[in-house]
């Protein structure tokens, strides 16, 4: 029985990990903790202090070349982003920060109402020390920055309002994207994972079956809400459903999504790859084969893809390779995820 | 419905299916435990087991199965199927032969989830009639199958049902409209209202039931239990976004048209991922635990005070059931394990784990 306070302490303690254990699955585990995930929020974090300096320059000098320069930054930060999507673990759970990066889909435009409602009140309220810590997380993150830079409702331009609430949200981002990357340099993922007395329990195995998860969970997700769901690969079309559409990032993010992929089959000595290469040589390689062929397809993808300019039809022509590839993927990843032994979903996944 | 001949035939083997009572000697000390398992997508089994986690006997289920229900007098188990399920296939504990199978009437399924009444004489299905949507409750004579009467659930998805007493039903209407044709998907997510109905079994009728507000209304109600005292318990599923601040749990009672949510911190109802699994009070009735898979935890509260008691972090954990001793909890997980946990005396007892067996989403004790 864990106590609440007690599971607080274990939830953000890095100082006391749970097992020092060297185990069998501490090559990938470690080489995702340190090329994926270590690398990706470092990046993160730099290009989300970049876009807080743009939006600084465009509130102190506004011009089109500093929007401009703003817009980049948040580009550049995005696909940063979309690096490190697939993990909802960790220190990107803390305070909601994970929903806060990127609250998407905003299907009923809470975002623009809220940072509506930021506009016509005391801008300094947004500097109290725990302002942020209570605020609606629909204004915290890239799905708010993204509307102040290119929402027609918000003119950074123009009014020295949007301006300043956009510098504030920008800065609060850094500091969330900050904190991130900082945890993970301090921590380890065995620490984020929850003791289960008396089960034999192995946090190194625990924590890289949570990975596993939320890298077949992403999956879907890429699948089923990124691109079938605007498309209306199986309904109605709605491309404002489409992921970052009003920067035209809805394409690239994906890209970086399955490319993403191959590097966390491939991180750490041995990876995921090289042992399910000695367990499974068939299976490895399909999968393997999968994820490159996902990486083509939706790179053959046109940049107008998901403009309005395609009729539904062409772009479920379009998409239909790529749903079934990554369809595959899912099949691979599943199967080898078992194969190895992991335990994934049974009851969690059943949705009942 | 099943012919005469057919059934004289049915009513022969069922009138020989010995009581629990010699099934299981009076001097036994160990309880025993109905659950399906699966050992793989293909594989799928009903199995019986004790208090130390053995596995004493189980049998081949055609596909997955979702909760069992246990027969009052007759060492007879039923196991209904995942929804949308089309059968109940029920075991003869002591020969371990299935002896009956009911199918839903046309037009509908079960729910995974269904209940006999004291006596043992009347079988409670929660049914979708699906061309409707409109949630049904069958009382069905055991062990005929013969239908005795249909009320209507008064909502639409009534998933799980249990007895406040002989004469009332309390049905948690989930309010998700689905169809078998398309899988599990929700059809009316805008406009769904699930409900707590307590029904009167004798004629139907409408006792009370509560609703969420609109703002909460896509929080289904899923599974619930009730004490000693007549509260009910009740475990929600949102289907709204996985970032919206919304009550888990909640308590209702016959004589109040209005739930009461119970406080969970919000680190732990984060962790919840918006999914109550199990609801299950303790033998003293004191004591309610809600199981979430997603969050892999047991979440535990005082229910007198309302207070919440902390967690049992178990991962896929799912299956839950009250033990013989006061404010004691049996837990069984998709992972294989098996454990007990006293939230009172924070004492936790690993009793087994299964290497690749999955333990399903419920499972009952066998009182004998």
């Amino acid at each position: 029985m864990k106590y609440f306070p007690k599971l607080i302490a274990l939830a953000i303690s890095a100082s006391a990990p749970l097992l020092a254990s060297a185990g069998q699955w501490e090559g990938p585990l470690n080489g995702i903790v340190n090329n994926v995930i270590n690398q990706g929020y470092e990046s993160y974090a730099i290009s989300s202090k970049t876009l807080q300096q743009r939006t600084d320059e465009l509130c102190t000098t506004p011009s089109r070349q500093s929007l401009h320069s703003a817009q980049e930054a948040f580009k550049e930060n995005v696909l940063d982003w979309q690096q490190v999507q697939w993990l909802n673990f960790g220190p990107v759970t803390y305070f909601m920060r994970y929903y806060a990066f990127e609250y998407w889909p905003d299907k009923k435009g809470v975002t623009q109402r809220q940072l509506r409602a930021l506009t016509q009140g005391d801008p300094s309220v947004m500097d109290a020390p725990r302002f942020w810590t209570s605020a609606s997380i629909a204004v915290r993150g890239l799905t708010a920055i993204e509307s102040l830079l290119y929402h027609p409702d918000f003119e950074p331009l123009n009014s020295a309002n949007h301006c300043q609430l956009l510098t504030r949200v920008t800065k609060h981002h850094l500091e969330s994207a900050d904190a991130v990357a900082n945890q993970w340099k301090e921590g380890k993922a065995e620490d984020w994972v929850f003791d289960e007395e008396g089960t034999g329990f192995d946090p190194e195995k625990v924590a890289l079956e949570q990975f596993l998860q939320q890298w077949i969970e992403h999956m879907s997700a890429v699948k089923d809400a990124k691109l079938e769901t605007p498309i209306g690969y199986n309904s109605r079309e709605n491309l404002k459903l489409a992921e970052f559409y009003r920067s035209d990032l809805s394409l690239q993010a994906m890209q970086k999504n399955l490319t993403s992929y191959r590097e966390i089959y491939h991180a750490g000595s041995p990876s995921l790859y090289d042992i399910a290469k000695q367990s499974n040589p068939a299976l490895a390689t399909q999968f393997e084969q999968q994820l490159i062929e996902n990486v083509k397809l939706a790179l053959q993808l046109p940049i107008d893809f998901f403009h309005t300019s395609k009729s539904k039809e062409d772009r479920i022509a379009l998409a239909t390779p790529l749903v079934k590839s990554i369809s595959n993927s899912q099949s691979y990843l599943s199967s080898l995820v078992t194969s190895l032994g992991f335990q994934i979903g049974f009851n969690s996944r059943d949705g009942d | 419905m099943i012919s005469r001949r057919s059934f004289l035939a049915l009513g022969g083997v069922i009138a020989t299916v010995p009581s629990w009572a010699t099934v299981i000697p009076n001097n036994s000390k160990s309880k025993l435990y109905a659950s399906a398992y699966s050992l793989s997508k293909q594989e799928h089994f009903f199995g019986v087991f004790d208090d130390e986690g053995e596995i004493l006997w189980s049998a081949p289920l055609s596909q997955r199965a979702h909760a069992p229900i246990i027969h009052p007098s007759q060492s007879i188990i039923g196991i209904v199927a995942r929804r949308p399920g089309f059968f109940i296939d029920f075991f003869d504990v002591s020969s371990h032969q299935k002896i009956q199978r009911i199918e839903p009437t046309q037009d509908h399924h079960f729910y995974g989830h269904a209940l006999f009444t004291s006596d043992g004489k009347r079988l409670i299905t929660q049914e979708n009639h699906y061309p409707t949507g409109q949630g049904k409750i069958f009382i069905r004579e055991w062990p005929s199958g013969n239908i005795l009467n249909i009320f209507n659930s008064n909502g639409i998805g009534p998933h799980e049902s249990v007895f406040l007493s002989d004469k009332v039903l309390v049905i948690a209407n989930g309010g998700l409209m689905t169809r078998p044709d398309e899988d599990r998907e929700i059809l009316n997510l805008d406009t769904m209202q699930p409900n707590v109905t307590y029904l009167s079994l004798e004629n139907g009728k409408v006792l009370n039931h509560a609703s969420h507000e609109d703002e909460l209304h896509q929080l289904s109600i899923r599974h619930l239990d009730v004490n000693q005292q007549g509260v009910v318990a009740l475990g929600f599923q949102y289907q709204g976004e996985i970032w919206d601040q919304v009550p888990l749990v909640a308590l209702s009672r016959i004589d109040n048209p209005v739930m009461e949510y119970l406080p969970i911190p919000e680190n732990v109802r984060m962790r919840f991922k918006q999914y109550c699994g199990s609801v299950c009070f303790d033998k003293s009735g004191e004591v309610l635990a809600i199981s979430t898979p997603r969050g892999g935890l047991v979440a535990y509260w005082h229910i007198a005070s309302k207070t919440f008691l902390g967690i049992e972090n178990c991962r896929d954990v799912c299956g839950l059931a009250a033990t013989n001793n006061s404010h004691e909890f049996l837990l069984t997980s998709g992972t294989g394990v098996q454990m007990k946990n006293n939230p009172i005396q924070d004492v936790t007892k690993m009793i087994k784990k299964h290497p690749g067996i999955h333990w399903d989403n419920h499972f009952q004790q066998i009182n004998t």
